[in-house]
């Protein structure tokens, strides 16, 4: 560390070595913050969190009761004990009726949330008044909605439902512009590459995963095939498949390269984003009950990046390219749904050994 | 750390986790810390063995496993920080977090495991929770998680408080329930209680009646009244009454007689000897009405006397003495007329002589003697008795029991037991009076004959109790029981005719004469008393008969043997169904034992020659003899088996050739030895085969579980003694828990659902299956399944 310091110093180094390096080394020894507590608002389980993305200081979570809560994760108080307090918390009029399923800010700026719920409806929310700036419905309950982190040219939000058509809804506009088709099952989770605006990948219960270009109406680019094509030829089944169950996860690396994907058969499964290959990279055996999105994610700025995937009660850490699981993150002591990792914690100051940027230490617990 | 080391500490924790006890053995957790002390390694160790431990599937194990793991938590820190990196499956294992795994039987200390688990991880909380955060994080996801109340003693959750709650609700409605319809029971049957009470009451006072001692100076100073005459003014008053003494005399020619009331017992139940022209039917009505008074003044007269000498012997019970002073002034009558007719002073007091000495013998216990007078009461107190025993008292304690179980209002509660304490001191004192009462049912009958007597109508005959089987039917009623006036002959030609059987030496029948229940009672009670006039004319008139019957005997001594001789032959003969053997006795008979067979009678057709005439031998010793079959007497066995048995005694039981259980009996000695040789040697051997194939029930592994089971000695050390060594049980502390799963049920589980049997029957319902198919598979609803 302090070596990677005065080479900075000196200007020998890359800046973003530094930065890589002591990424990868809090990453590895990640742990229980003792010092850092969330305040518990929740009284039942949290089904999907997410940190601003242009601050890094805001954290939404959706609760199974149909909670929203914003927490700020910064600690000003000038003391190593902090409780992140509730910073406003959507529990009163325009409350979701069921389990809110996705939550995410609006990426430029956290003025605006989106949350989805069991109650058939996306809500488009001002952060300041509390109020829903929009509201989307729908026939079927809605699994997960994504809004592209880089989109420039469109502002628009895809929403998997139980129809297996696939919703893009428009924020200019408020309605619903454009519907994908093309899955024969409930649309269980769906993701903006970061790479290229109009890519969108989704996964489905019939186990098949297509990637799309929104601009292209006719189709899917391609459906990711597990057996890279060549079993499903001989075996006369024309169909795709990315796993032998249903498909419930979805994530992008943080370059747009990668796309993993995990499924009910306890696999988890790496892609080429470009070409739609499997990597083939064994992650062994990766245990995936949910019926529902599950909510992972990769680590960004580390030198080999790390995957977090909850794992029954604990937080499975895989390097990314290899497949070795590294650790596992244990503090839960019930089902972990969802988990996020903070990509800047940097201030040296304000963290101790140990960043807890992964938002471990909520008792993120399914009752 | 020293391989030494190691192994100890695996030994202690092993040998900690497996006693079995609520405690852990002080002496060893103090050398288990002392030996963790050394090294960080020692204590990895002992956490991993420790955490083994608590994974075993028993709960005694866990439990002091767990203890363990609370001695070392405060001890160690290193201890605390691994076990708090694996709180989830501490948790798991000791507070039962997941459901999918519940904790082990045994239920009792599983139990006891959870909510010592539960305590402890509230301490540890309260000490060391802000070091660790994950220990507090445990705490939390168990409190507001788990709603597991660390308040609450039973440390239960909250689904089961409110259960219990649930219970204890339904049980206070159930219980208020029963109270009101107790409080309802007890409003409505309070009035019969207190009615019965208050008629047992006064049916105690008329029975008998409080003497206190006023009662006694009144009674003492009564006899100056006429009604009341004492012993003087009874001599005097029996003068009037003295004065049929001619008539009575009369009487005491015929025999000797007592006193008026026997007498003309004695007359009734003699009508026929009657010498009846003297007087009229009222004439001795009279007489006896005025005997009975004259008994009545005796009785009474006997009882002031009684009293004069008692002194304090009021105290005694009315009718119990009474009985006694009847008897006693019966006797000095009697005696008195006996004695001497013309000795005045005799029959006019009753005494022989001057200087009686009376023994008045007081039973210690009240006695209440049913009479014709106190009947009633009697039976009333009875009916009371039963009532309240079996009906009132069983309804209050049942109240009562309701009552205090539900804490109803001490008010329902005072009055309930207020109740029982009548009740039972009703049933006290009516134990205490001792009734002595006959079969009702014959009071009951008795006591509408009383009614019919006094109008003496001839309506009614009083027929005396009889025992289904009637002995001897008297000549006189054999037409009203529809028999033939002398004895069939019939049957006295298949029974030997027999000595006519001695009369039972009963009183004379009571005839067709209307006497009354009372009176034939009376004549009973007398004839037994010996002495009663009744009982010396019965002693008198058996020995009359006998005396004829002796010298009748003697006289014709010759005739009566040779006939008693070939009586006794007929009697000895058997009586065999008549047969056809009998009827051609002593004839030849020249068809026996022959078929004949009938030419065909056919116009054209003729049959082969055939014998006519085929002699049968079976047909013809048929006709000739007769199979009698001879089943001999039963003798009873005398013998026992004697055979050894394994408790030390020996076979008891009476088999006449061959015990089912010790073959065939032969005889043994003191100890049950055989006598013979080659019955010891055969016994030997047959002892070392039996010793060699164990019949499978008596399985060594079973028979232990059924000892375990019953705690009774089946012997299971003598049979598999090899086989025990090897299957020592590990852990001899720990409760068992296989033999719960020894069940009846799960044996013939085994059994039933084998797999064998299974295949089996399933083939058996498959080839049933197929031959429908076979034979219907054109038919529509066949050919579906």
């Amino acid at each position: 560390m302090l070596g990677f310091l005065s080479a900075r110093q000196a200007g020998l180094d890359d800046p973003l070595r530094l930065r890589r390096a002591e990424s990868t080394r809090r990453v590895l020894s990640l742990k229980l913050n003792p010092d850092r507590d969330v305040e518990r608002i929740h009284g039942n389980g949290i089904n999907a969190i997410d940190i601003d993305a242009a601050e890094g200081r805001y954290m939404l979570s959706g609760g199974a009761d149909g909670v929203i809560v914003i927490y700020d994760l910064d600690n000003h108080s000038g003391k190593q004990q902090y409780t992140c307090k509730a910073v406003r918390t959507v529990g009163s009029r325009h409350v979701h009726r069921f389990s809110v399923e996705s939550v995410q800010w609006y990426p430029y700026d956290t003025g605006m949330f989106v949350s989805s719920s069991f109650d058939k409806t996306m809500k488009v929310w001002d952060t300041e008044t509390l109020k829903p700036a929009e509201v989307f419905e729908f026939e079927g309950n809605v699994y997960s909605h994504h809004l592209s982190p880089i989109a420039r040219k469109h502002s628009l939000i895809a929403v998997g439902t139980k129809n297996p058509k696939i919703q893009l809804c428009d924020l200019k506009s408020g309605s619903r512009i454009h519907v994908l088709q093309g899955h024969r099952a409930e649309v269980l989770s769906v993701r903006w590459s970061p790479r290229y605006e109009y890519i969108l990948a989704t996964a489905s219960a019939d186990s098949k995963v297509n990637v799309w270009d929104v601009r292209r109406a006719s189709g899917s680019l391609f459906t990711l095939d597990q057996h890279n094509g060549e079993k499903s030829k001989a075996s006369s089944q024309a169909v795709n498949t990315a796993h032998n169950g249903r498909v419930n996860g979805l994530c992008f690396t943080s370059d747009g390269l990668f796309l993993l994907t995990t499924g009910t058969d306890d696999r988890m499964r790496l892609w080429n984003s470009a070409n739609g290959e499997n990597t083939l990279v064994n992650y062994g055996k990766v245990c995936n009950e949910s019926r529902k999105r599950l909510q992972f994610t990769v680590s960004r700025g580390c030198s080999p990046e790390f995957v977090f995937v909850p794992c029954g009660s604990s937080v499975a850490v895989y390097a990314l390219h290899t497949g070795k699981l590294v650790t596992m993150l244990r503090g839960h002591y019930n089902n972990v749904d969802c988990c996020e990792f903070h990509p800047d914690y940097q201030g040296a100051a304000s963290l101790p050994a140990g960043n807890p940027a992964f938002q471990d230490n909520w008792s993120s617990d399914e009752d | 750390m020293e391989l030494s080391q190691r192994e100890r500490l695996s030994q202690l924790v092993e040998e900690l986790s497996t006693s079995g006890q609520p405690q852990l053995d002080q002496q060893k957790v103090k050398e288990l810390k002392k030996i963790c002390r050394v090294s960080s390694d020692c204590i990895d160790h002992v956490y991993h063995s420790v955490m083994s431990q608590l994974s075993q599937d028993h709960a005694e194990i866990r439990l002091s496993a767990f203890q363990i793991a609370s001695e070392l938590f405060g001890r160690s820190h290193h201890f605390r920080t691994l076990l708090v990196d694996n709180f989830q499956e501490f948790l798991e294992l000791t507070v039962e977090t997941d459901v999918e795994q519940p904790l082990p039987p045994p239920k009792e200390v599983a139990r006891k495991l959870r909510s010592l688990a539960i305590q402890t991880i509230q301490s540890w909380q309260s000490s060391y929770g802000s070091a660790y955060k994950k220990l507090d994080l445990g705490y939390h996801f168990l409190r507001q998680v788990k709603k597991v109340d660390f308040q609450d003693a039973e440390a239960r959750t909250v689904s089961e408080r409110r259960r219990e709650e649930e219970r204890q609700r339904r049980m206070e409605r159930i219980y208020k329930a029963r109270v009101e319809a107790a409080a309802k029971d007890m409003e409505e049957s309070y009035q019969d209680m207190e009615a019965a009470l208050t008629e047992m009451e006064s049916c105690m006072k008329l029975l008998f009646p409080d003497f206190g001692l006023s009662d006694l100076h009144a009674v003492s100073g009564r006899p100056a009244g006429d009604e009341e005459p004492c012993c003087s003014s009874g001599l005097n008053r029996q003068d009037p009454d003295g004065r049929p003494d001619p008539r009575d005399k009369s009487g005491s020619e015929r025999g000797p007689s007592g006193g008026d009331a026997e007498r003309s017992h004695a007359e009734r139940s003699h009508g026929d000897k009657r010498s009846g022209g003297e007087r009229s039917n009222a004439e001795r009505s009279h007489a006896e009405r005025s005997g009975a008074e004259q008994d009545h003044r005796d009785k009474r007269s006997g009882g002031e006397r009684e009293e004069d000498q008692g002194g304090a012997a009021g105290e005694e019970e009315e009718g119990g003495t009474k009985a006694e002073m009847e008897e006693d002034g019966e006797r000095a009558e009697e005696s008195s007329e006996e004695e001497d007719d013309e000795d005045s002073f005799i029959r006019n007091s009753g005494l022989i002589s001057h200087t009686y000495s009376l023994d008045v013998s007081l039973s210690p216990v009240l006695r209440v003697k049913e009479t014709e007078d106190n009947e009633a009461v009697v039976s009333t107190v009875m009916e009371l008795h039963r009532l309240i025993s079996t009906k009132h008292l069983p309804a209050v304690q049942g109240w009562v029991q309701v009552f205090t179980k539900s804490h109803a209002e001490p008010q329902l509660l005072r009055r309930a037991l207020s109740l029982r304490r009548s009740l039972e001191a009703a049933l006290q004192k009516h134990q205490e009076l001792h009734i002595d009462c006959k079969t009702r049912v014959r009071r009951v009958m008795k006591a509408s004959s009383d009614g019919e007597e006094e109008d003496d109508d001839d309506e009614f005959e009083e027929v005396p109790e009889k025992e289904g089987y009637e002995p001897h039917i008297p000549e006189h009623l054999r037409a009203e029981y529809g028999l033939d006036p002398s004895p069939s002959t019939s049957t006295a030609a298949l029974t030997p005719k027999k000595a006519p059987a001695s009369r039972p030496p009963a009183p004379p029948l009571p005839s067709t004469s209307s006497s009354s229940s009372r009176q034939l009672k009376r004549l009973i009670e007398e004839e037994q008393d010996p002495t009663c006039a009744a009982a010396t004319l019965r002693v008198l008139r058996q020995k009359i008969p006998l005396l004829a019957e002796s010298s009748s005997s003697s006289s014709t001594a010759g005739p009566a043997s040779c006939q008693s001789g070939s009586e006794q032959k007929a009697a000895e003969a058997p009586v065999v169904p008549f047969g056809l053997d009998l009827y051609y006795w002593g004839q030849e008979q020249p068809n026996a034992g022959k078929i004949i067979k009938s030419a065909s009678q056919h116009q054209f057709w003729v049959p082969a020659e055939v014998e006519e005439e085929v002699e049968n031998q079976d047909l013809l010793a048929q006709s000739k003899s007769r199979f009698i079959s001879f089943p001999g007497s039963f003798v009873p066995v005398s013998h026992f088996c004697r055979a050894p048995l394994g408790n030390g005694t020996l076979c008891q039981r009476q088999d006449r050739v061959k015990c089912p259980f010790h073959g065939p009996i032969i005889p043994r000695d003191q100890e049950g030895r055989p006598c013979r040789e080659e019955d010891r040697r055969r016994e030997e051997q047959e002892e070392r085969r039996k010793r060699e194939q164990e019949p499978d029930w008596r399985d060594g592994d079973l028979m232990r579980d059924i000892e375990a089971a019953t705690g009774e000695d089946l012997g299971s050390s003598r049979v598999g003694g090899k086989k025990r060594k090897g299957k020592k049980k590990k852990y001899p502390n720990l409760s068992d828990l296989k033999q719960s799963s020894n069940t009846s049920r799960s044996r013939l589980e085994k059994k039933v659902f084998n797999k064998s049997t299974m295949r089996r029957v399933a083939q058996v319902l498959s080839k049933a299956d197929s031959r429908k198919h076979d034979k219907f598979s054109n038919q529509f609803n066949y050919a579906l399944n």
